[in-house]
């Protein structure tokens, strides 16, 4: 019996060193860049890392990443003058492009079209309303540079909060706990595709045998939507509370948003008070392509194409650029 | 309780360590630890239908010591029909009741008759049902034909009928082998322990990286087959072969390597069908335990192979009828059942069904012949035929399916529904056929090489392999859960 737990433990240790080695020679966990608080409370992250961030089991998805001085994925720095002409991109995972490599970005794309602009893309994810209003008003003196600044905003999510507050929950995973177990490629790819799961759930579970399990309750189609206009009110409420404590120029500022999801209300209120935005819903309606990953709700290639192409025909309709 | 899941990995260490550290100095109470350990196992799923296996337990414990104390043939006989009444009984209900009114209620519409579906219940299937009443029965019928002595320790049979490593899928044992095993004292063996661990790892590959990966592909060509081409339907069979190989024999190999660990050797359930020369060797390998159960109980009271040549037949189509409806409550797993009688005739007629057993293709050699290969390949493909019926969901879908393949016969290239790369599972399992004809003289062995280095490398290949292929978002059960 001594003889096959003590040889167990030495299989288990030795097979888990060489899955760590092959999961690393064959890339298939993740990078994660460091993240960290900025001087004015603006959660970014760490300046010029680079990395690859990979997506599902096999490499389903495989991309470069690369962090400039500033913070955000970007191949270029952003460095706004009164001379140059630039459009900053500002939203989150899906502005943020972890899955496409940084040099194939949507800002890369508009520029390849218009090659006398700069795109500057402050994506970070998780980056909600407030955190992008946040980011404009505390980095004040760049983005007044900025020719035109573009605000990716998903009415169902981005609009939870009615003004800003450093996300304690996001800036817990740089924990010396989990900066240890990110070293391990081996850790960070089990859990990327799910395998870590079941122990954490069962950890959870044994955490809270004792507190009472909380009651389900079932609530019928009108609760739904009352629940469901209550909260579009309480969202275009919050979306007026950072405005006004955030300030938002309209002439230079615009909204990025499919309106397919998006309530009518807020846009009743966008088109009613002057506030632009652009609608990409027809373009990826009409698509005869997926414009989604398959293993991934983010942008494809097609659909950060398309996501482009819309920008840029913005820019021309408003006369921002010539050509 | 799943075998692939996280409760039984926590499960399994804890009984091994109470087995063989606190309840091993006594038989009885080694015994008793199991019978409460495969009672909780089950009992996980539904506690409720403990009480099917403990009555199934109870009476068959009782009618065995019936059984035996009467001389009288005609009481012994009594007894014995009790015995397979009551599980049968218990089978028919809550496997084949609402098959058989709905059946009846189908029957009778031929004729104009419309009876209402009222009579058809709401009945959950316990899990395992088909396989320890079979059990219990072969305890009976044994004491019957006068090949097994009763046991007067109800425990120990009680342990027989419940043993959790083979409880809810087989494989089906029988007295003279498990129970045997249950009453005589068991001593820890190293051997035996690694040799069970090695046996788990290959029969989890067998399960999370062929049968769970390929599962999407199968099920998006059943679900939507009208909607695909001949190649891809035929893609979509070929791979639910494997499939339901991967499954059923890796819980087999699991169930086998789990015995191990606390001393008990379960008989082996597959031995590498996939190379069978004929479908009567294909029988030989495929599901074992069953068609062994079969042989003995059924087949062999029938006169076997021993009586007229039309009376032979006969007992074919009967043990593939009966075969196939045990399977499930569904006309498809009849008609399954139907074309392997269809196959094996043929094969019994020319006296070619038993030129193959013990012999393993290429013996002695590192290659098969050409002849042999395209043995093995008609033979897959008979086989994989029949499966068009052990998968769709009705006769209906069965005949959609193959009339879709007859009538749209082109080749198209099939994207997988979830966006993986289709090439990888190609690959994948031209590497498992491969690693498996390697393997194919010991289905009990499946890391047996000489050099330390290269078994470590399995090993880590192995591992390797259920990282690169584990998908959270599919159901984990096994196939052979629902019969």
């Amino acid at each position: 019996m001594k003889k096959l737990i003590i040889k167990s433990i030495l299989y288990v240790f030795l097979i888990l060193i060489v899955l760590e080695g092959l999961v690393r020679v064959f890339h298939l966990g993740k990078d994660t860049p460091t993240r960290f608080l900025d001087k004015y409370k603006v959660e970014k992250w760490k300046p010029n890392q680079n990395g690859f961030s990979v997506t599902g089991n096999r490499r389903q998805n495989f991309s470069e990443y690369h962090i400039n001085t500033t913070g955000y994925n970007s191949y270029r720095e952003f460095t706004p003058t009164k001379d140059k002409i630039e459009v900053a991109l500002v939203g989150d995972s899906f502005i943020e492009g972890f899955h496409q490599n940084y040099y194939n970005s949507i800002g890369k794309k508009i520029e390849n079209v218009i090659p006398e602009i700069e795109v500057y893309e402050y994506g970070y994810a998780g980056y909600d309303f407030a955190d992008q209003l946040h980011l404009v008003h505390s980095y004040a003196s760049q983005f007044d540079l900025i020719d035109h600044v573009i605000l990716g905003i998903k009415f169902s999510n981005d609009l939870t909060r009615a003004e800003y507050q450093v996300v304690n929950s996001r800036l817990a995973l740089e924990s010396p706990m989990n900066k240890m177990l990110k070293k391990s490629k081996l850790i960070v790819y089990c859990k990327s595709i799910g395998i870590l799961d079941p122990p954490q759930e069962f950890m959870y579970r044994l955490i809270n045998i004792f507190k009472p399990k909380k009651k389900t309750v079932s609530i019928d189609e009108a609760e739904t939507l009352r629940i469901k206009k209550k909260n579009e009110e309480k969202y275009l409420a919050n979306f007026k509370s950072l405005v006004s404590k955030y300030g938002y120029d309209k002439k230079r500022f615009t909204l990025l948003l499919d309106s397919r999801i998006t309530s009518p209300l807020f846009l009743s209120y966008l088109e009613k008070n002057g506030f632009n935005y652009i609608d990409f819903s027809t373009s990826f309606e009409t698509s005869d392509r997926s414009t989604t990953l398959i293993y991934d709700r983010h942008w494809n290639n097609h659909g950060r194409d398309i996501i482009a192409k819309d920008i840029i025909q913005y820019l021309r309709d408003t006369n921002f650029v010539k050509n | 309780m799943l075998f692939n899941s996280l409760d039984f990995f926590i499960f399994l260490p804890v009984v091994f360590v109470l087995y063989w550290f606190i309840f091993y100095k006594k038989i009885q109470v080694q015994n008793f630890f199991i019978l409460i350990a495969s009672y909780i196992f089950y009992g996980l799923w539904d506690w409720r239908f403990l009480f099917l296996i403990l009555a199934s337990t109870v009476v068959d414990f009782f009618i065995g010591q019936a059984i035996y104390v009467n001389d009288a043939i005609s009481k012994r006989k009594a007894w014995l029909w009790i015995s397979v009444i009551f599980n049968i009984g218990l089978l028919g209900f809550f496997k084949y009741y609402n098959f058989f009114i709905g059946s009846w209620i189908d029957f009778l519409s031929v004729f104009g008759y419309e009876l209402k579906s009222t009579w058809t219940l709401q009945i959950i299937l316990p899990v395992g049902i088909s396989f320890y009443t079979f059990q219990t029965m072969s305890y009976s019928l044994d004491i019957y034909y006068k090949r097994l002595t009763p046991t007067k320790n109800f425990i120990a049979f009680a342990t027989f009928v419940s043993f959790f490593p083979q409880l809810v899928a087989g494989p089906i044992e029988r007295a003279s082998n498990l129970l045997s095993q249950i009453t005589s004292k068991r001593t820890f063996n190293y051997i035996q322990c690694t040799e069970g661990l090695k046996l788990i790892l290959w029969g989890l590959f067998k399960k999370i990286v062929i049968a769970d990966s390929i599962a999407p592909i199968v099920d998006d060509i059943f679900l939507n087959y009208n909607d695909y081409s001949a190649s891809t339907l035929i893609l979509g069979v070929s791979l639910f072969s494997f499939q339901v190989y991967g499954d059923f024999s890796g819980y087999s190999d699991i169930a086998i390597g789990t015995a191990k660990l606390f001393g008990i050797e379960l008989m082996s359930n597959f031995k590498f069908p996939t190379f069978s020369r004929n479908v009567a060797e294909y029988w030989q390998r495929w599901h074992v335990s069953l068609s062994t159960w079969f042989r003995h109980y059924v087949y062999i009271p029938l006169g076997g192979s021993r009586v007229s040549k039309l009376k032979s037949v006969r007992n074919i189509i009967i043990i593939f009828l009966v075969s196939g409806f045990w399977h499930g409550a569904n006309w498809t797993f009849i008609v399954w059942g139907a074309i392997h009688a269809a196959l094996y005739i043929p094969v019994f007629l020319m006296g070619r069904n038993r030129i193959y057993m013990n012999t393993v293709v290429a013996e002695n050699r590192w290659f098969p012949s050409l002849t042999e290969i395209s043995q093995i390949l008609l033979t897959f493909i008979l086989v994989t035929f029949s499966r068009v019926f052990f998968r769709s969901e009705s006769i209906t879908d069965a005949f959609g399916f193959l009339e879709q393949i007859y009538s749209n016969f082109s080749y198209e290239t099939y994207q997988h529904p979830l966006g993986y790369r289709m090439i990888d599972y190609f690959i994948l399992l031209g590497l498992f056929i491969l690693y498996e004809f390697r393997i194919r003289r010991d289905e009990r062995a499946p890391f047996k090489f000489k050099s330390k280095i290269v078994r470590f490398v399995a090993y880590t290949l192995v591992i390797l392999g259920m990282l690169l292929f584990f998908d959270d978002n599919i159901d984990r059960s096994f196939i052979y859960f629902q019969f």
